[in-house]
């Protein structure tokens, strides 16, 4: 019990440090780019910055989540179901094609952006590179992998936001 | 302890449905991680939801999935794994994968490369077992090349002839011919079969006895040549060439006949270079003499019935001899007590010629009680997916005699419930009051000659 505490409390800990360093970054990110969203993974927590994107919510809406591996990701909404429907039509997955290694093209970070058919990643299966392609054009809005990461088929790499009507 | 010969700490399970689920039972067992891979269609299979890890290789299609020499490999090396379980099936005999598996540091949980070769072709491996003092069915010398060269080794041999896929198994590529017109018409047939399931066209002829038991020897050899046999397995009850029902020991031995057999097979076996698990397969004729006719290298879907009359774990003792351990026993330590009998519930619809079966589980319930042992990936609300084989389950029953395990098998299969799918269980229920089963009469034709529909309306109805 005493363990499982302190571990609770270390990884509160964690959270608000990832939180006190990063939310402002992303929050300038969010603006800069007009991304409705911004999700960042790092050890095992998620940091996930919303633009406001209606009047139900307040701006700046940040969500911190641990532990969150594909298998185990269940996020809670924190937004009203509508505006979330509406931000997540806009937002698509890049999925890794094939199960191996994965390399993330060079310019592959958050903000930045990607045309449609763009070779974002390659996954290396025994040597021979699978290619991944941008099905959808956009705004990288959250890297899930890094380049050396092991990936399975289907795993998805990073979100990617389309721009246009409805965007800030 | 001695350091393993070959590493395997941690296991890719590269196949699905329950051999998946009793490779992950073995391996846990025995203290080693497992990995299952799988395709997208099994991402809700119980054996990837009971996993302490798993990972997705590919779409639904098995040629991206589970028969992906590349996507099974590259998944062993991006979990850590040091070894592959190939299961049965899919790629568990190909030599060229598990060459591949060796070359990139993976131990293949089943024979070496070398020596899957060595038993690749079925018309080879009859020479040279027959070298070894295994008595085989007339039949071509080796390949036919094309229909003139069937036609005149069935000259030779004497009609009715069966063609066989030399790669092959499962009953593909596999037609019997009576005459010279009909192994004209069916030698294309039979080619682009093999072609097509197993990317090799090559044929071979043997003589097709009609009125024949199947019955199988369980074989294991280890590093050194120790050769063991584990009994034998009656495979009988067939569909097409499809087994539908095991039981060991098998009634068309007699007890002279019985012990002899099986020695000779072991020697012959460890004598021919095989090394692993595997399966010697025979033909008895109406002279009460087995035949040899193929080998399987790998672990096959009625294990289990030799496991209940040895109490010894086969999938177990298969990991545990490619990781190069000595057999742990002795040929007089392998006792076999009573019967054991397997039905393999598919999900097909015997009232409608077989016709295979797909979509959800609305309703499941597994029998249970002594000796009754059931082996299944099935749970209400799972989907049976279209694109592989229709197993669902398989029961297994003990009984001290013949008798006393057909009468707990049909208490057993009146507990089987399984809705949403048609399945064999209501086929198994009038099996057991089939006269020629009950006598231990029933043949390879037996389907044949007594009739599905003369087997289904012998069914007591179960009530729901």
């Amino acid at each position: 019990m005493d363990d499982q505490r302190a571990n609770d409390a270390r990884d509160t800990d964690e959270l608000n440090a990832l939180i006190d360093s990063l939310l402002p970054v992303l929050v300038d990110r969010l603006e800069e780019t007009g991304l409705g969203e911004i999700e960042v993974e790092r050890n095992g927590a998620t940091v996930r910055v919303r633009a406001e994107a209606g009047p139900v919510v307040p701006a700046g809406t940040a969500q911190v989540t641990k532990g969150g591996t594909a298998r185990q990701g269940n996020e809670s909404p924190v937004l009203s179901s509508e505006v979330r429907e509406a931000a997540d039509a806009r937002r698509h997955l890049i999925r890794s094609t094939a199960v191996g290694f994965v390399t993330l093209a060079p310019e592959i970070h958050v903000g930045a952006k990607v045309a449609k058919g763009a070779l974002v990643a390659n996954v290396d299966v025994l040597g021979v590179a699978a290619e991944v392609r941008a099905e959808h054009g956009g705004i990288i809005a959250a890297l899930k992998c890094s380049s050396g990461d092991p990936v399975e088929y289907g795993q998805p790499l990073f979100m990617i936001e389309a721009i246009g009507e409805g965007a800030r | 302890m001695s350091a393993p010969r070959r590493p395997v700490t941690r296991v890719l399970i590269a196949n699905r449905g329950e051999i998946a689920l009793r490779i992950l039972r073995a391996c846990r067992q025995l203290g080693i991680d497992a990995v299952v891979a799988y395709s997208e269609a099994d991402r809700e299979s119980r054996a990837v939801l009971v996993a302490d890890e798993a990972i997705c290789l590919g779409p639904a299609n098995a040629k991206q999935s589970y028969l992906s020499a590349p996507a099974i490999i590259s998944a062993a090396l991006a979990t850590g794994c040091d070894a592959i379980h190939p299961g049965y099936g899919f790629l568990s005999e190909n030599a060229a994968f598990a060459e591949a598996a060796a070359a990139h540091g993976l131990t293949f949980i089943g024979p070496s490369a070398a020596v899957l070769e060595r038993f690749e072709s079925k018309a080879a491996v009859r020479a040279l077992l027959a070298k070894h003092g295994l008595p085989t069915i007339p039949g071509s010398d080796g390949i036919v090349t094309d229909a003139d060269a069937a036609r005149r080794a069935a000259a030779t041999i004497g009609y009715p002839v069966i063609l066989k896929a030399s790669a092959g198994g499962g009953g593909r590529g596999m037609r019997v011919a009576t005459s010279d017109d009909d192994l004209a018409a069916l030698f294309p047939i039979c080619v682009q079969e093999a072609q097509a399931a197993f990317g090799d066209g090559s044929l071979y002829l043997e003589k097709y006895l009609t009125a024949t038991h199947h019955v199988e020897v369980q074989v294991a050899v280890d590093d050194a040549g120790t050769a063991l046999h584990f009994g034998e397995r009656d495979c009988s009850v067939q569909r097409r060439h499809q087994k539908l029902v095991e039981e060991s020991p098998s009634l068309a031995l007699t007890a002279k006949v019985r012990e002899e057999f099986l020695a000779r097979a072991a020697k012959a076996i460890g004598a021919a270079g095989y090394r692993s698990l595997g399966t010697l397969e025979f033909l008895v004729g109406p002279d009460g003499k087995p035949y040899f006719i193929e080998i399987n290298c790998r672990i096959q879907v009625e294990h289990p019935v030799t496991e209940m009359v040895t109490g010894i774990d086969l999938v177990a003792l298969q990991i545990m001899l490619a990781r190069g351990d000595s057999m742990p026993f002795t040929q007089a330590q392998v006792e076999r007590r009573g019967h054991a009998i397997e039905f393999r519930l598919t999900a097909e619809d015997p009232a409608n010629d077989f016709r295979p079966q797909a979509g959800e589980i609305s309703g499941f319930r597994s029998p249970s009680g002594p000796w009754v042992r059931f082996d299944s990936h099935l749970y209400t609300g799972y989907e049976v997916p279209p694109y592989y084989d229709s197993l669902l389950a398989k029961l297994i029953v003990w009984g001290n005699t013949r008798g006393e395990a057909i009468a707990r098998s049909r208490a057993a299969l009146r507990e089987v419930e399984i809705d949403g799918v048609a399945t064999t269980r209501d086929f198994f229920l009038g099996l057991l009051e089939t006269p020629a089963f009950l006598n231990g009469d029933a043949t390879t034709g037996m389907l044949d000659s007594t009739g599905t529909a003369a087997i289904l309306a012998a069914a007591p109805k179960v009530p729901r």
